[in-house]
């Protein structure tokens, strides 16, 4: 059945109208192919005009709707919302822009505009004849997440999650839930015990009974994408089963003990733990790293509930999940490479940690400070700030919490030692917000003495049985050395390893993030999600809300809402190169048992990427198949410029197409011969489609997409200039010009360098004269 | 002539199964490189310059050069496909261009 498209043309209550003849332009269209009805009106976004429209699809005089009216970027939803209500196919909708991009720009050539929306209505006809019908795709899931770390950022998101009625399968991968926050003391700003927030997050978790933990495990491997993950995991033998009461006989026997840190004696903790005073799970476990295993096994003997089985072997098992949120968190960075400091070899210095460890009562000294090799109390603590951070070898980045960690500490060391001497070495006190407070009590109420440098040694003077730190003072410009007993360094944070999500991007200091800022939770591998430390170094209150936001992402993607309708790949056309599986920036590409690309739904952003690097054009968006395309690039009538160059240009819908429309609407004039086509990225643009408007006569192609840093899908500008550069190759040799072809960049507030960089293109197709393919 | 392979701009068609010149030949004569992964004509004496490969690489890294009967270098015949449409760029020895496009189906 042909098609009966209606053309419907928007006075815009005079500001189109009083440029274009929408009268003469309406009987043109009228007598072009497959046009079944052509209509002007005042304003077709008021209720009378879209009841012009709706009342024409309604009675089935047209099936295919062309709105020649403001910018598809305004009114988006107004002609959105009318072809759901009439039970129009989204995209049998096409938009025309005549506003923005017409008669706003060249308000000062009529004769010009008028050729030109000429062009672009025909362009959006010979599109839409071919235009097939697509419907939305939509997949059931069981809704079930991974996530992975059972810290604080971890237990929350598993717990709002639950509580969201999704299943969680929580995998940690040391023996307890609870993370570096059940080893912290106190956490400002409230100064309250973690283990009091985290019982009653663990409480809640429980009650909802969807939540799945698994302690000792790791995932070794991720398969599938977004709605469809495969994960592998493995689970470390506890030695300990489910029996266990926790009543510590074991821990009274065992025979081997172990340091909680390099740097601090030991103190009640054997190769038997218990799980301190965080109790999840209850069970003890064994740390194989130190047990003397079953030569010993005294615990075996002792155990009153028989619990205790050296025997037990590891676990692999491999679950499904709709989503991942990777928690994985941080670790201390190794204070050993700093040398001059002298971590693990002088006694009395620790990190910010290990004074964590000190400073609780369970700690191996129960809370008090004092000096490991002859128990004395300590007098003098001094504290290094940025130990290994912002230096380029050690870690180059602020970790933006130990400033506002050692303000807490010295509250901690007033608490217990309220005569010691307090001197904090700095280079800057980075205290944001509220936590400058910390600071004034830390110099106003503890007298802590603040010292601006970067202390160059730690040394240890035999005769005094003291340390001794040396720094330049760069406020007084002088040297100062100060004796100390316990020196605590603070140290920065840096992201644990997760192998199996090794591949995901990484920003340059190896966090794991999303794209900054526009959804900095969702990693550039959909239906991954990253919270807490995993992300970016954080403090336990900013790492609860990144869980938050991270577990809303996740809701949103799993509940199946899919905001865009995934390419189309036409098999009968598809020779399984795989280009598309391999350049999709999602993941959502793969094959599936046919051997055949498939999208899948809930990962695919509408990027288009596929599409552009697709060489036999067998993957497209819906509106942008090799039959659309042609269709659109063969209506443009080239002799219609006036002599100028005719000029096709495929704009980005990020940033280039709205810069462009800004431009228009600002009265920036670029000329009428530029013809725009709307594209979802740069790097949707396919080398055929450039080849086909060269072959129709066009003088010069424009591919305009973001600046390659801000692309949202990634890597499309870049993408789009390689596939371009090639193409200018093969150009080169055939002796047409290359420079007919270009990519340009612009951010969205870039309208008028925009117009700038499309008038010297202009200018170099006027001295280039007419494109050799045209007859 | 045998077709010749830039192999810069060879990506292999990124070696999944089959390259898309390894595909359309009908000689059956190209063959992907196993230790570059790049695509070479196995037998350059039984190509008969059909340039199916040429028209078919994404890249365009094929070209196929002349054989002498036809024209000696730089006389060249490179085509650039399109959608519907397929045009002709041919070189003469004097270096005199002329290019032809022709409507085909390709959809």
């Amino acid at each position: 059945m042909p098609p009966k498209i209606g053309v419907y043309l928007c006075h815009c209550y005079g500001e189109i109208g009083k440029i274009l003849d929408l009268e003469k332009l309406s009987q043109q269209a009228g007598k072009w192919r497959g046009v079944a009805a052509s209509i002007h009106y005042p304003g077709l976004c008021s209720a009378d005009g879209l009841e012009i429209i709706a009342e024409d699809v309604r009675q089935g005089r047209v099936d295919r709707v062309v709105v020649g009216a403001c910018s598809p970027a305004v009114h988006r939803d107004t002609f959105l919302r009318l072809a759901r209500q009439v039970g129009l196919n989204e995209h049998f909708l096409e938009r025309c822009n005549l506003r923005e991009q017409c008669t706003r720009a060249h308000r000062d050539q009529p004769a010009l505009a008028m050729a030109k929306a000429r062009n672009l209505l025909k362009m959006a006809v010979g599109r839409l004849s071919p235009a097939e019908s697509f419907e939305p795709v939509s997949s059931s899931t069981s809704r079930s997440v991974l996530v992975v770390g059972g810290g604080i950022a971890g237990l929350t998101a598993a717990e709002n999650l639950a509580r969201a009625g999704v299943n969680v399968t929580l995998v940690e991968k040391s023996p307890f839930l609870g993370g570096k926050v059940a080893r912290l003391h106190r956490y400002y700003p409230r100064f309250c015990s973690p283990r009091c927030g985290l019982e009653v997050l663990m409480a809640r978790l429980l009650a909802t009974g969807r939540v799945t933990v698994h302690t000792l495990t790791e995932v070794t491997g991720v398969r599938g994408t977004a709605g469809n993950f495969t994960v592998e995991l493995l689970k470390q033998p506890r030695y300990v089963k489910d029996a266990c009461t926790g009543c510590g006989a074991c821990l009274e026997v065992c025979p081997v003990e172990v340091a909680p840190s390099a740097a601090l004696p030991p103190g009640r903790q054997r190769a038997i733990e218990g799980p301190g005073l965080f109790p999840y799970p209850l069970n003890y476990a064994v740390n194989r790293v130190f047990c003397r295993g079953k030569s010993c096994s005294r615990c075996v003997e002792v155990c009153p509930a028989g619990a205790i089985d050296l025997d037990q072997e590891e676990d692999r098992l491999s679950i499904g999940v709709d989503a991942i949120i990777l928690a994985a968190g941080w670790e201390p960075y190794d204070a050993g490479r700093i040398n001059n400091y002298g971590y693990g070899r002088l006694p009395g210095v620790i990190t910010s940690m290990d004074l964590e460890v000190l400073a609780r009562p369970d700690g191996p000294t129960g809370g008090q400070l004092i000096r490991s090799h002859d128990k004395k109390p300590v007098r003098r603590v001094a504290f290094i700030q940025c130990a290994g951070s912002r230096d380029k070898q050690h870690l180059a980045y602020c970790s933006g919490v130990c400033c506002a960690a050692t303000l807490k500490q010295i509250d901690y060391v007033r608490a217990v030692a309220p005569g010691a001497g307090i001197f904090v070495f700095y280079m800057d006190i980075r205290t944001p917000g509220n936590l400058e407070e910390l600071y004034r009590r830390a110099r106003e109420e503890h007298g802590a003495v603040f010292i601006r440098g970067n202390p160059y040694a730690v040394e240890w003077d035999p005769v005094a049985e003291e340390l001794v730190v040396t720094a330049d003072d760069t406020l007084s410009g002088s040297r100062i050395a100060v004796r100390a007993e316990l020196v605590v360094l603070a140290t920065g944070m840096v992201p644990c390893a997760v192998p199996a999500f090794e591949r995901l991007e990484k920003d340059t200091t190896g966090f794991i993030t999303g794209h900054l800022p526009c959804s900095p939770m969702e990693v550039r591998r959909a239906g991954i999600y990253v919270a807490g430390c995993a992300q970016e170094p954080m403090d336990v209150s900013t790492s609860v809300k990144s869980a938050l936001a991270a577990a809303a992402e996740c809701l949103a993607t799993i509940q199946n809402q899919s905001v865009v309708v995934p390419p189309v790949v036409e098999r009968h056309k598809c020779d399984r190169c795989g280009r598309c599986v391999e350049e999709c920036p999602y993941g959502a590409c793969s094959f599936d048992t046919d051997g055949y690309p498939a999208v899948n739904p809930p990962a695919c952003r509408g990027c288009g990427i596929c599409q552009g690097g697709c060489p036999l054009r067998c993957i497209y968006l819906p509106g942008f198949s090799s039959r659309e395309m042609a269709g659109l690039i063969e209506a443009v009538d080239t002799g219609s410029m006036d002599e100028q160059p005719c000029v096709l240009a495929f704009l980005c819908a990020n940033d280039a197409y709205p810069a462009l429309d800004l431009a228009g609407t600002r009265g920036n004039s670029y000329g009428a011969n530029i013809l725009t086509v709307r594209v979802p990225c740069a790097g949707a643009v396919n080398a055929g489609w450039i080849n086909d408007a060269l072959l129709s006569g066009i003088d010069g192609v424009l591919v305009v997409g973001c600046r390659t840093t801000e692309c949202h899908y990634g890597r499309g500008t870049s993408l789009a200039e390689s596939r371009v550069n090639n193409l200018r190759e093969t150009l080169q040799r055939m002796l047409v010009e290359p420079e007919r072809v270009q990519v340009l960049t612009a951010g969205i507030e870039d309208g008028q360098s925009l117009v700038a960089a499309i008038k010297r293109f202009v200018k170099q197709l006027q001295e280039l004269g007419p494109n050799p393919f045209k007859e | 002539m045998p077709p010749k392979v830039n192999l810069q701009k060879c990506d292999g068609c990124r070696a999944e199964s089959e390259a898309l010149c390894v595909q359309i030949c009908p000689g059956d004569l190209m063959a992907l490189d196993e230790n570059n992964g790049k695509a070479y004509c196995r037998s350059a004496r039984d190509c008969w310059d059909c340039m199916s490969c040429v028209k078919a690489c994404p890249n365009g890294a094929i070209e196929t050069r002349l054989p002498y009967q036809l024209g000696y270098y730089p006389a060249k015949l490179i085509p650039l496909v399109g959608s519907n449409k397929i045009s002709w760029t041919v070189v003469d020895i004097h270096g005199k261009v002329e290019r032809f496009t022709f409507k085909n189906r390709n959809d």
